[in-house]
């Protein structure tokens, strides 16, 4: 027994220290995007293929992505390439990323907006928009029976989703409206993106308005015929599959597959409208260089490559994230992206439009000042408090981090002078 | 008479067994149940096609549609991962046993000024969540060139099994009588000789229990994984990145991976693991 087990730790000391020192070459593109195991392989094998060199695509959640960031920039060496990662996932580090402004991106035209974006308020251009997504409703086409007579999905309205979702209730017996509120569920882009923007057309400084109370009620009369299983709901693909939920409220990319799956069963439709307007929140993704990056022109080089029109496409095929530049799409897309590039575009250039963005400047008090959302929810929706309270509340909450963050306002809050107020 | 009065009695005795019996035998099920269902489900969902594992009622027996097992066994870097968790589970399992045997030896057997402190602090180790020090270990780890290898990372991993190492062994090692011991060095053994020929065969087993215990620490370790290893990322760091966020076939088929290769490894060393409830000491 000893003597096997010292064998065993022999071997396998002198494989750990063989193991090291093969990858220098490649790439390493660290990402918090794209991390379902089906969207890493493609990445690897239809994205990143045609690169000139081999890429190392490599994903990690948010906080083991940071965390070995933090670990290579204080160790002043490092090895991860280039970083793959939302705006906020950028914001907290900014400081050590290298300029891409010099990038050479061919005719590719990028977005001016997400452009912008990418400066984190600095000079610099510290990270390029890589790509796209926002969030949308699906609904099984059983539920469309139940459509209140008159009501057109493209222009669908808070209210005609509650009556819509109480018709489905009292006929089928059980509530099938399903919302994203799990711990892994994205609930609070929901308020901050859709629900708030709708009803107050702001996002921060209408906080504990009037309207904000009247968007918190509506919500309540919503959640009645939503199906309680909605606070274990990460990805609302999956329960729109089982047919435990009918109409579902989720990012694209977690719905797509059922789109996939079952192309004929599913719609996609525009986000509800309120009376300050149809809110939504697209969402940027983008690549970056870390100043620890061990060959920063291979690094520029890649960046560079993700960004090509062909590349853009690719990645909408593995991702259904959508391309940033200007593209044409060909015609053989998945049935999700056919779907859901209507849907988008109906929203998107709906007259009520009212896009409403990440936010913006609070570096890492990004996590808090989603908690700020998530909270009411729970003690407004879950809990039963007092929605006046509450929101009094947390306005004050939400106050003292913006104001520590020294944030100014951001779409579709008006822009400010200094912190942005909430009222 | 008497025979009279205690024929009731000696029945209501046989009933009382007898719904005992019953009460063992159903709980034996229940247990059986708790345990097998879950691995049941795992199965038969990590065997059925896409289609089927989101469709009700299940079926019950599966399709064995191994297209979600295939695309793990063929997603990039499986294998290596696999392979790698083997590796640092190994290793964590004879550093842990290398340092904490004869610190449990040392703990049974001798009285040093600050015993109790040392015992208490090796339980400290377990105090501070991972997540805090992993980037203050990666920074140094980078430093050191540790970074991304396996020794690190089960470096990491004996820290974490340690203190089960060490506290198993201690009670292992106070349960052989010192009398054993003893009359060795009464017949001329060395202080050694006696541990290796006397007390080290009767406390093997135990020993091999809690080795076993530092191998599925490590195996279940996600977060320093995920930190401190990029290209040797271990099966559990590697698949739960990605798991979570994945339709639910293949988490099925993920899980399964994950699951039945600790199935098999413990079911092979069982023998081992019972002794850690004390048979190792008859």
């Amino acid at each position: 027994m000893t003597n096997a087990l010292k064998k065993l730790a022999g071997a396998a000391l002198a494989l750990s220290l063989a193991a090291g020192g093969a990858y220098a070459q490649q790439v390493l593109f660290w990402s918090t995007q794209a991390r379902p195991v089906e969207e890493t392989q493609k990445m690897r094998d239809q994205v990143l293929k045609g690169f000139d060199g081999p890429v190392d695509y490599q994903v990690a959640e948010d906080g083991p992505w940071l965390t070995r960031l933090q670990a290579e920039l204080q160790a002043g060496s490092g090895t991860i390439g280039v970083l793959g990662g939302l705006h906020g996932d950028f914001s907290t580090v900014g400081a050590n990323l290298v300029d891409l402004s010099a990038v050479d991106i061919g005719q590719a035209k990028v977005n001016e907006v997400y452009k912008k974006l990418g400066m984190l308020g600095t000079g610099e251009q510290k990270y390029l928009p890589w790509m796209q997504a926002t969030f949308l409703m699906a609904a099984n086409k059983q539920a469309l029976q139940y459509l209140p007579a008159g009501v057109d999905l493209n222009k669908i309205t808070y209210d005609q989703l509650i009556e819509w979702a109480k018709n489905i209730a009292e006929n089928t017996g059980s509530p099938k409206l399903g919302f994203p509120a799990g711990p892994k569920g994205l609930k609070h882009r929901f308020f901050e993106g859709f629900l708030y923007p709708s009803y107050t057309g702001s996002m921060v400084t209408k906080f504990r308005s009037p309207e904000a109370e009247t968007a918190w009620n509506k919500f309540k009369e919503l959640w009645q015929y939503t199906n309680p299983n909605s606070t274990n709901y990460a990805f609302m693909q999956e329960p729109l599959l089982t047919g435990e939920v009918w109409i579902a409220f989720d990012h694209v990319a977690r719905l797509a597959d059922a789109f996939n799956q079952k192309p004929d069963d599913f719609v996609a439709f525009p986000a509800p409208a309120g009376p300050a307007g149809r809110g939504f929140m697209p969402v940027v993704a983008g690549v970056a260089i870390p100043m620890t990056s061990p060959d920063v022109d291979k690094a520029k080089a890649l960046v560079a490559y993700m960004l090509k029109p062909e590349t853009q496409i690719a990645t909408l095929k593995a991702t259904n994230f959508f391309p940033v530049i200007d593209v044409k799409l060909p015609d053989d897309m998945p049935a999700s992206v056919k779907a859901f590039s209507v849907a988008i575009a109906a929203m998107t250039g709906a007259p009520d439009a009212l896009p409403a963005l990440l936010p913006m400047g609070l570096g890492d008090l990004g996590g808090k000042f989603n908690q700020i959302y998530s909270d009411s929810f729970e003690r407004i929706v879950l809990g039963g408090e007092d929605v006046h309270g509450v929101l009094e509340e947390q306005a004050a909450a939400l106050k003292a981090i913006i104001d520590q963050a020294k944030a100014p306002c951001w779409a579709p809050d008006k822009p400010s002078e200094g912190a942005c107020p909430v009222e | 008479m008497s025979a009279v009065a205690e024929a009731p009695v000696a029945a209501a005795t046989a009933d009382a067994r007898k719904a005992g019996d019953w009460l063992l035998v159903a709980t034996a099920i229940l247990l059986c149940i708790w345990v097998l269902l879950p691995i049941y489900l795992l199965i038969v969902n990590a065997l059925s096609s896409p289609q089927e594992v989101t469709a009700f009622p299940k079926r019950f027996f599966p399709s064995f549609d191994v297209g979600s097992l295939a695309f793990f066994i063929n997603f990039a870097g499986v294998a290596r991962a696999l392979w790698n968790s083997v590796l640092v589970a190994t290793l964590t399992m004879v550093l842990s046993i290398g340092f904490g045997a004869p610190a449990g030896y040392a703990l049974s057997r001798f009285d040093f000024p600050g015993k109790e402190t040392f015992r208490f602090l090796v339980l400290m180790t377990r105090a501070f969540p991972l997540p805090l020090l992993a980037l203050p270990l990666a920074v140094m780890f980078i430093r050191t060139g540790l970074d991304d290898t396996a020794l690190g990372l089960a470096l990491v991993h004996t820290t974490l099994a340690l203190p089960f190492a060490v506290l198993i062994t201690f009670s292992l090692f106070s349960g052989i009588p010192v009398e054993l011991e003893e009359a060795a060095w009464t017949l001329g053994c060395t202080r050694l000789q006696a541990f290796r020929k006397v007390i080290l065969p009767l406390a093997l087993p135990g020993i091999a229990a809690s080795a076993v215990f530092a191998f599925t620490i490590s195996w279940n370790e996600v977060f320093a994984a995920a930190v401190l290893t990029i290209e040797n990322r271990t099966l559990t760091a590697f698949l739960l990145q990605s798991l979570g966020e994945s339709p639910l076939y293949l988490k099925f088929a993920g899980g399964a991976a994950l699951v039945v290769p600790a199935l098999i490894f413990i079911f092979a060393v069982r023998k081992y693991l019972f002794a850690m409830w004390g048979i190792a000491n008859r």
